[in-house]
Protein backbone atom coordinates (compact mmCIF):
# COMPACT_ATOMS: atom_id res chain seq x y z
CA UNK A 1 0.00 0.00 0.00
CA UNK A 2 1.60 3.37 -1.06
CA UNK A 3 -1.22 5.48 0.04
CA UNK A 4 -3.85 5.99 2.91
CA UNK A 5 -6.39 8.56 3.92
CA UNK A 6 -6.22 9.66 7.63
CA UNK A 7 -9.42 8.36 8.10
CA UNK A 8 -8.52 5.01 6.62
CA UNK A 9 -5.65 3.96 9.17
CA UNK A 10 -6.85 1.53 11.87
CA UNK A 11 -8.22 3.42 14.69
CA UNK A 12 -6.94 2.19 17.97
CA UNK A 13 -8.75 3.67 21.17
CA UNK A 14 -5.90 3.71 24.31
CA UNK A 15 -7.01 3.90 27.73
CA UNK A 16 -5.33 7.31 27.88
CA UNK A 17 -8.34 8.28 26.25
CA UNK A 18 -7.77 9.33 22.85
CA UNK A 19 -7.73 7.42 19.11
CA UNK A 20 -3.85 6.25 17.88
CA UNK A 21 -4.04 5.66 14.07
CA UNK A 22 -0.68 4.15 13.26
CA UNK A 23 1.07 5.12 10.16
CA UNK A 24 4.69 3.96 10.61
CA UNK A 25 3.24 0.35 10.72
CA UNK A 26 0.64 0.93 8.05
CA UNK A 27 3.19 1.75 5.55
CA UNK A 28 5.91 -0.48 7.16
CA UNK A 29 8.08 2.91 7.48
CA UNK A 30 11.83 2.45 9.20
CA UNK A 31 13.64 5.62 8.85
CA UNK A 32 11.32 7.98 11.18
CA UNK A 33 8.36 7.86 13.41
CA UNK A 34 4.69 9.20 12.48
CA UNK A 35 1.60 8.32 13.90
CA UNK A 36 -1.72 10.11 13.81
CA UNK A 37 -4.23 10.58 16.74
CA UNK A 38 -7.44 11.31 17.12
CA UNK A 39 -9.71 12.38 19.80
CA UNK A 40 -11.64 10.18 22.34
CA UNK A 41 -14.64 10.13 24.40
CA UNK A 42 -13.00 12.75 26.93
CA UNK A 43 -11.58 14.93 23.94
CA UNK A 44 -7.78 14.33 24.80
CA UNK A 45 -5.57 13.78 21.76
CA UNK A 46 -1.95 14.04 22.94
CA UNK A 47 -1.51 12.38 25.90
CA UNK A 48 0.20 13.98 28.76
CA UNK A 49 4.04 13.06 29.07
CA UNK A 50 7.87 14.21 27.81
CA UNK A 51 10.28 12.55 25.69
CA UNK A 52 12.85 11.67 28.89
CA UNK A 53 12.85 8.40 28.17
CA UNK A 54 14.04 7.82 24.24
CA UNK A 55 14.86 11.41 24.10
CA UNK A 56 12.91 12.19 20.97
CA UNK A 57 12.27 15.38 19.52
CA UNK A 58 8.58 15.90 18.15
CA UNK A 59 6.61 18.16 15.87
CA UNK A 60 2.63 17.86 16.47
CA UNK A 61 0.74 19.15 13.18
CA UNK A 62 -2.85 20.10 12.79
CA UNK A 63 -4.18 18.12 10.07
CA UNK A 64 -8.03 18.66 10.63
CA UNK A 65 -9.94 20.83 13.38
CA UNK A 66 -8.23 22.36 16.40
CA UNK A 67 -6.66 21.43 19.41
CA UNK A 68 -5.04 23.02 22.53
CA UNK A 69 -2.10 22.05 23.01
CA UNK A 70 -0.12 22.60 26.67
CA UNK A 71 3.56 22.34 26.74
CA UNK A 72 5.62 23.35 29.22
CA UNK A 73 2.48 24.72 31.14
CA UNK A 74 1.76 27.19 28.24
CA UNK A 75 -1.37 26.84 26.75
CA UNK A 76 -1.76 27.18 22.59
CA UNK A 77 -4.69 26.93 20.50
CA UNK A 78 -3.67 25.25 17.29
CA UNK A 79 -5.82 25.32 13.77
CA UNK A 80 -5.16 23.50 10.58
CA UNK A 81 -1.48 23.96 9.29
CA UNK A 82 -0.16 24.99 12.79
CA UNK A 83 2.62 22.99 14.39
CA UNK A 84 4.35 22.45 17.78
CA UNK A 85 8.00 21.88 17.94
CA UNK A 86 9.25 20.29 20.99
CA UNK A 87 13.10 20.26 20.91
CA UNK A 88 13.50 19.25 24.37
CA UNK A 89 12.27 15.49 25.33
CA UNK A 90 11.75 16.89 28.92
CA UNK A 91 9.53 18.91 28.42
CA UNK A 92 5.77 17.93 29.67
CA UNK A 93 3.07 18.02 26.28
CA UNK A 94 -0.04 17.24 25.81
CA UNK A 95 -3.17 18.51 23.59
CA UNK A 96 -7.42 18.18 24.01
CA UNK A 97 -9.31 18.28 20.60
CA UNK A 98 -11.58 21.29 20.29
CA UNK A 99 -13.88 20.07 17.54
CA UNK A 100 -14.50 15.91 16.75
CA UNK A 101 -13.01 15.89 13.67
CA UNK A 102 -9.42 16.91 14.50
CA UNK A 103 -6.58 15.35 13.83
CA UNK A 104 -3.23 15.42 15.09
CA UNK A 105 0.16 14.07 13.04
CA UNK A 106 3.37 13.45 15.53
CA UNK A 107 6.49 13.20 13.45
CA UNK A 108 9.84 12.39 16.33
CA UNK A 109 12.82 10.52 16.58
CA UNK A 110 16.27 11.34 18.60
CA UNK A 111 18.94 13.66 16.70
CA UNK A 112 21.75 11.98 15.71
CA UNK A 113 20.62 8.26 16.16
CA UNK A 114 19.03 5.79 13.18
CA UNK A 115 15.41 5.20 14.47
CA UNK A 116 14.27 2.12 16.29
CA UNK A 117 10.76 1.80 15.87
CA UNK A 118 9.25 2.60 19.40
CA UNK A 119 8.15 -0.51 21.90
CA UNK A 120 5.03 1.08 22.77
CA UNK A 121 3.99 0.70 19.20
CA UNK A 122 3.37 -2.95 19.70
CA UNK A 123 1.90 -2.83 22.80
CA UNK A 124 -0.89 -0.30 21.73
CA UNK A 125 -1.37 -2.27 18.09
CA UNK A 126 -2.04 -5.02 20.86
CA UNK A 127 -4.54 -3.28 22.86
CA UNK A 128 -7.51 -4.37 20.32
CA UNK A 129 -6.44 -8.15 20.63
CA UNK A 130 -6.00 -7.71 24.26
CA UNK A 131 -9.32 -6.18 25.13
CA UNK A 132 -11.09 -9.12 23.30
CA UNK A 133 -9.38 -11.87 24.87
CA UNK A 134 -7.40 -12.93 22.18
CA UNK A 135 -4.65 -13.51 24.02
CA UNK A 136 -2.27 -15.60 21.64
CA UNK A 137 -2.77 -12.82 18.87
CA UNK A 138 -1.28 -9.90 21.31
CA UNK A 139 1.29 -12.30 22.27
CA UNK A 140 2.48 -12.80 18.46
CA UNK A 141 2.10 -9.00 18.20
CA UNK A 142 4.82 -8.92 21.52
CA UNK A 143 7.36 -11.70 20.01
CA UNK A 144 7.19 -10.16 16.46
CA UNK A 145 8.34 -6.54 17.76
CA UNK A 146 10.69 -8.48 20.22
CA UNK A 147 12.74 -10.25 17.17
CA UNK A 148 13.65 -6.25 16.32
CA UNK A 149 14.22 -5.28 20.00
CA UNK A 150 14.96 -8.23 21.86
CA UNK A 151 16.43 -6.23 25.03
CA UNK A 152 13.45 -3.67 25.09
CA UNK A 153 12.58 -4.23 28.89
CA UNK A 154 8.85 -2.25 28.61
CA UNK A 155 8.04 -5.31 25.43
CA UNK A 156 9.02 -8.18 27.99
CA UNK A 157 6.84 -6.62 30.52
CA UNK A 158 4.27 -6.01 28.65
CA UNK A 159 4.51 -9.52 26.87
CA UNK A 160 4.48 -11.27 30.32
CA UNK A 161 1.29 -9.75 31.07
CA UNK A 162 0.10 -11.13 28.17
CA UNK A 163 1.70 -14.61 28.54
CA UNK A 164 -0.08 -14.38 32.13
CA UNK A 165 -3.62 -13.44 31.00
CA UNK A 166 -3.43 -15.90 27.87
CA UNK A 167 -2.60 -18.83 30.44
CA UNK A 168 1.12 -19.16 29.75
CA UNK A 169 2.62 -18.73 33.41
CA UNK A 170 6.25 -20.08 32.26
CA UNK A 171 6.49 -17.98 29.46
CA UNK A 172 5.21 -14.82 31.63
CA UNK A 173 8.15 -15.53 35.00
CA UNK A 174 10.62 -16.12 32.26
CA UNK A 175 10.15 -12.51 30.26
CA UNK A 176 9.08 -10.75 33.58
CA UNK A 177 12.63 -11.76 34.79
CA UNK A 178 14.21 -10.66 31.88
CA UNK A 179 12.47 -7.52 32.40
CA UNK A 180 13.36 -6.97 35.74
CA UNK A 181 16.94 -8.22 34.94
CA UNK A 182 17.39 -5.06 32.30
CA UNK A 183 15.52 -2.83 34.52
CA UNK A 184 14.72 -3.37 37.91
CA UNK A 185 11.55 -0.71 37.69
CA UNK A 186 9.40 -3.42 36.06
CA UNK A 187 9.24 -5.29 39.59
CA UNK A 188 7.64 -2.50 41.26
CA UNK A 189 5.29 -2.47 38.40
CA UNK A 190 4.48 -6.11 38.77
CA UNK A 191 3.94 -6.03 42.28
CA UNK A 192 0.75 -3.62 41.61
CA UNK A 193 -0.14 -4.91 38.47
CA UNK A 194 -3.31 -7.23 38.02
CA UNK A 195 -2.04 -8.54 35.05
CA UNK A 196 -0.28 -10.90 37.01
CA UNK A 197 -2.64 -11.65 39.53
CA UNK A 198 -2.60 -15.46 37.81
CA UNK A 199 1.12 -15.99 38.54
CA UNK A 200 1.67 -14.10 41.97
CA UNK A 201 1.54 -17.29 43.96
CA UNK A 202 4.00 -19.03 41.05
CA UNK A 203 7.27 -20.04 42.51
CA UNK A 204 9.73 -17.55 41.06
CA UNK A 205 7.59 -14.72 40.80
CA UNK A 206 9.69 -11.70 41.73
CA UNK A 207 9.02 -10.33 45.31
CA UNK B 1 7.44 30.73 24.83
CA UNK B 2 10.84 29.31 25.44
CA UNK B 3 13.79 28.04 23.72
CA UNK B 4 12.53 24.14 24.77
CA UNK B 5 9.15 24.25 22.18
CA UNK B 6 7.98 26.44 19.45
CA UNK B 7 4.48 27.13 18.13
CA UNK B 8 4.07 28.32 14.31
CA UNK B 9 2.12 27.56 11.15
CA UNK B 10 3.26 26.60 7.98
CA UNK B 11 1.95 29.76 6.29
CA UNK B 12 4.81 31.70 8.66
CA UNK B 13 7.83 29.96 6.34
CA UNK B 14 9.37 31.80 4.09
CA UNK B 15 8.59 30.73 0.79
CA UNK B 16 11.42 29.96 -1.33
CA UNK B 17 11.61 29.84 -5.20
CA UNK B 18 13.58 26.70 -6.80
CA UNK B 19 16.12 28.84 -9.33
CA UNK B 20 13.98 27.55 -12.30
CA UNK B 21 10.86 29.02 -10.68
CA UNK B 22 8.57 26.02 -10.74
CA UNK B 23 8.87 24.81 -7.07
CA UNK B 24 8.28 26.95 -3.42
CA UNK B 25 9.78 25.64 -0.42
CA UNK B 26 8.75 26.37 3.52
CA UNK B 27 11.61 25.24 5.02
CA UNK B 28 10.44 23.77 7.67
CA UNK B 29 13.73 21.72 9.04
CA UNK B 30 15.89 24.49 9.05
CA UNK B 31 13.73 27.33 10.63
CA UNK B 32 13.21 25.26 13.78
CA UNK B 33 16.27 23.59 13.79
CA UNK B 34 14.76 19.99 13.85
CA UNK B 35 17.38 17.09 13.99
CA UNK B 36 16.02 13.29 13.64
CA UNK B 37 15.25 13.77 9.79
CA UNK B 38 13.97 16.01 7.09
CA UNK B 39 10.97 17.35 7.10
CA UNK B 40 10.24 20.40 5.10
CA UNK B 41 6.78 22.09 3.28
CA UNK B 42 5.77 22.58 0.08
CA UNK B 43 4.08 24.91 -1.80
CA UNK B 44 1.74 24.28 -5.19
CA UNK B 45 0.31 28.50 -4.91
CA UNK B 46 -1.88 27.98 -8.54
CA UNK B 47 -3.48 24.60 -9.78
CA UNK B 48 -1.05 23.14 -12.30
CA UNK B 49 2.42 23.88 -9.87
CA UNK B 50 4.47 21.16 -9.56
CA UNK B 51 4.67 20.78 -5.87
CA UNK B 52 6.99 17.85 -5.59
CA UNK B 53 9.44 17.25 -8.19
CA UNK B 54 10.30 14.41 -10.31
CA UNK B 55 13.05 12.63 -8.62
CA UNK B 56 13.73 9.25 -6.99
CA UNK B 57 15.37 8.97 -3.26
CA UNK B 58 18.35 7.52 -5.11
CA UNK B 59 20.52 7.45 -1.74
CA UNK B 60 17.85 5.09 -0.22
CA UNK B 61 16.04 7.40 1.70
CA UNK B 62 12.01 6.96 2.00
CA UNK B 63 9.71 9.31 1.96
CA UNK B 64 6.07 10.31 3.56
CA UNK B 65 4.17 13.13 1.84
CA UNK B 66 1.47 14.51 3.14
CA UNK B 67 -1.25 16.72 2.01
CA UNK B 68 -2.42 19.75 4.36
CA UNK B 69 -4.55 21.29 2.44
CA UNK B 70 -5.43 21.95 -1.14
CA UNK B 71 -5.35 19.02 -3.32
CA UNK B 72 -2.54 17.03 -5.33
CA UNK B 73 -2.25 14.89 -7.80
CA UNK B 74 0.86 12.79 -7.27
CA UNK B 75 2.27 9.93 -9.51
CA UNK B 76 4.00 7.62 -7.80
CA UNK B 77 6.05 4.87 -10.45
CA UNK B 78 3.29 3.50 -12.66
CA UNK B 79 0.60 4.46 -9.92
CA UNK B 80 -1.61 8.03 -9.85
CA UNK B 81 -2.88 9.12 -6.64
CA UNK B 82 -5.55 12.22 -6.20
CA UNK B 83 -4.89 13.35 -2.74
CA UNK B 84 -7.21 15.22 -0.63
CA UNK B 85 -6.33 16.65 2.77
CA UNK B 86 -5.23 14.32 4.87
CA UNK B 87 -4.01 11.54 2.24
CA UNK B 88 -0.49 10.40 3.48
CA UNK B 89 1.71 9.09 0.35
CA UNK B 90 4.54 6.77 0.92
CA UNK B 91 7.33 6.54 -1.57
CA UNK B 92 9.82 3.44 -0.96
CA UNK B 93 13.80 4.25 -1.90
CA UNK B 94 14.42 4.65 -5.46
CA UNK B 95 10.62 4.69 -6.64
CA UNK B 96 10.16 7.59 -9.17
CA UNK B 97 7.40 10.14 -7.73
CA UNK B 98 6.18 13.68 -8.21
CA UNK B 99 3.16 15.64 -7.71
CA UNK B 100 1.09 18.44 -8.98
CA UNK B 101 -1.07 20.60 -7.31
CA UNK B 102 -4.98 19.98 -8.63
CA UNK B 103 -5.93 23.29 -6.66
CA UNK B 104 -4.91 26.68 -5.70
CA UNK B 105 -3.02 26.65 -2.47
CA UNK B 106 -1.70 23.09 -2.49
CA UNK B 107 0.25 22.30 0.99
CA UNK B 108 2.51 19.49 1.31
CA UNK B 109 4.64 18.26 3.67
CA UNK B 110 7.70 15.46 2.70
CA UNK B 111 9.14 13.61 5.81
CA UNK B 112 12.23 11.81 4.71
CA UNK B 113 15.08 9.68 5.63
CA UNK B 114 17.41 6.52 5.40
CA UNK B 115 16.09 3.44 7.17
CA UNK B 116 18.87 1.87 9.59
CA UNK B 117 21.27 5.67 9.63
CA UNK B 118 21.51 8.42 11.65
CA UNK B 119 20.33 11.68 9.45
CA UNK B 120 22.16 14.58 9.11
CA UNK B 121 21.35 17.92 7.61
CA UNK B 122 21.85 16.96 3.00
CA UNK B 123 23.35 19.93 1.71
CA UNK B 124 20.63 20.65 -0.60
CA UNK B 125 18.93 22.44 1.90
CA UNK B 126 21.44 24.96 2.14
CA UNK B 127 21.85 24.97 -1.68
CA UNK B 128 18.61 25.73 -2.58
CA UNK B 129 18.16 28.54 0.08
CA UNK B 130 21.31 30.26 -1.07
CA UNK B 131 19.91 30.21 -4.70
CA UNK B 132 16.69 31.79 -3.74
CA UNK B 133 18.65 34.38 -1.54
CA UNK B 134 20.32 34.84 -4.41
CA UNK B 135 17.44 35.39 -6.63
CA UNK B 136 15.71 37.04 -4.46
CA UNK B 137 18.60 39.68 -4.55
CA UNK B 138 20.63 38.52 -1.64
CA UNK B 139 23.42 37.10 -2.98
CA UNK B 140 25.95 38.07 -0.25
CA UNK B 141 23.71 36.27 2.43
CA UNK B 142 23.34 32.92 -0.13
CA UNK B 143 27.13 33.56 -0.95
CA UNK B 144 27.73 32.93 2.93
CA UNK B 145 25.81 29.81 3.03
CA UNK B 146 27.22 28.50 0.09
CA UNK B 147 30.71 29.00 1.81
CA UNK B 148 29.54 27.51 5.36
CA UNK B 149 27.53 24.71 3.62
CA UNK B 150 30.91 23.69 1.68
CA UNK B 151 33.12 23.67 5.01
CA UNK B 152 30.43 21.42 6.47
CA UNK B 153 29.96 19.00 3.83
CA UNK B 154 33.46 18.98 2.55
CA UNK B 155 34.88 16.30 -0.18
CA UNK B 156 31.86 16.34 -2.22
CA UNK B 157 31.89 16.86 -6.03
CA UNK B 158 27.99 18.66 -5.79
CA UNK B 159 29.05 20.90 -2.78
CA UNK B 160 31.45 23.05 -5.28
CA UNK B 161 29.79 22.33 -8.81
CA UNK B 162 26.68 23.99 -7.16
CA UNK B 163 28.82 26.83 -5.77
CA UNK B 164 30.32 27.11 -9.24
CA UNK B 165 26.61 27.10 -10.68
CA UNK B 166 26.07 30.38 -8.02
CA UNK B 167 29.27 32.02 -9.22
CA UNK B 168 28.49 31.47 -12.52
CA UNK B 169 25.08 32.92 -12.16
CA UNK B 170 26.13 36.03 -9.85
CA UNK B 171 28.90 36.51 -12.97
CA UNK B 172 32.24 35.94 -10.92
CA UNK B 173 33.38 33.87 -13.53
CA UNK B 174 36.57 33.27 -11.48
CA UNK B 175 35.45 31.98 -8.79
CA UNK B 176 32.94 29.47 -10.90
CA UNK B 177 35.90 28.05 -12.26
CA UNK B 178 37.41 27.51 -9.15
CA UNK B 179 34.80 25.60 -7.57
CA UNK B 180 34.08 23.75 -10.98
CA UNK B 181 37.77 22.85 -10.82
CA UNK B 182 37.45 21.50 -7.60
CA UNK B 183 34.28 19.78 -8.85
CA UNK B 184 36.18 18.32 -12.19
CA UNK B 185 39.19 16.95 -9.96
CA UNK B 186 36.81 14.82 -7.81
CA UNK B 187 34.17 13.31 -10.34
CA UNK B 188 35.88 14.23 -13.93
CA UNK B 189 33.36 12.06 -15.40
CA UNK B 190 30.08 13.14 -13.68
CA UNK B 191 31.49 16.95 -14.18
CA UNK B 192 31.49 16.10 -17.65
CA UNK B 193 28.26 14.63 -17.75
CA UNK B 194 26.47 17.85 -16.02
CA UNK B 195 28.08 20.89 -16.24
CA UNK B 196 28.14 21.05 -20.78
CA UNK B 197 24.23 20.85 -20.49
CA UNK B 198 23.67 22.97 -17.21
CA UNK B 199 22.06 26.38 -18.57
CA UNK B 200 23.54 27.81 -15.33
CA UNK B 201 27.13 27.67 -16.73
CA UNK B 202 26.07 28.86 -20.43
CA UNK B 203 27.68 32.19 -20.15
CA UNK B 204 31.38 30.28 -19.58
CA UNK B 205 31.08 28.38 -22.47
CA UNK B 206 32.98 30.95 -24.56
CA UNK B 207 36.26 31.29 -21.74
CA UNK B 208 39.14 29.37 -22.50
CA UNK B 209 38.98 27.79 -18.96
CA UNK B 210 35.91 25.90 -20.01
CA UNK B 211 37.80 24.62 -22.75
CA UNK B 212 40.69 23.51 -21.17
CA UNK B 213 38.51 21.67 -18.68
CA UNK B 214 36.32 20.47 -21.16
CA UNK B 215 37.62 20.66 -24.68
Amino acid sequence: MTHAHVDELDRIELADGFEWRPVRRRFGIRAFGVNAYAPGATGQIVEEHSESMLGHQEIYLVLRGRARFTVDGNDHELAPGELVFVRHPSLQRSAVALTDDTIVLALGGKPGSAHEPSAWEAMFAAVPAAREGRWADAIRMHEEALVEQPNSAPLLYNLACMESRGGRPLDALLHLTRAIALDAKWAEHAAKDTDFDPIRSEPGFPS
Amino acid sequence: MNDGYRVLSLDDLERLKSTDGTLTLLPLRRTIGFRPFGVNAWLGERAGDRVIERHRERDGDEELYVVVRGRATFTLGEETIDALPGTLVHAPPGTLREAIAAEDDTLVVAVGAKPGKAWEPAAWEDFYVAFAHRAAGRADEGRALVVDTLRRHPGTWQGPYNAACFEALEGDDDAAFEHLGVAFDRAPALICKYAPADADFDRLHGDPRWQELFG
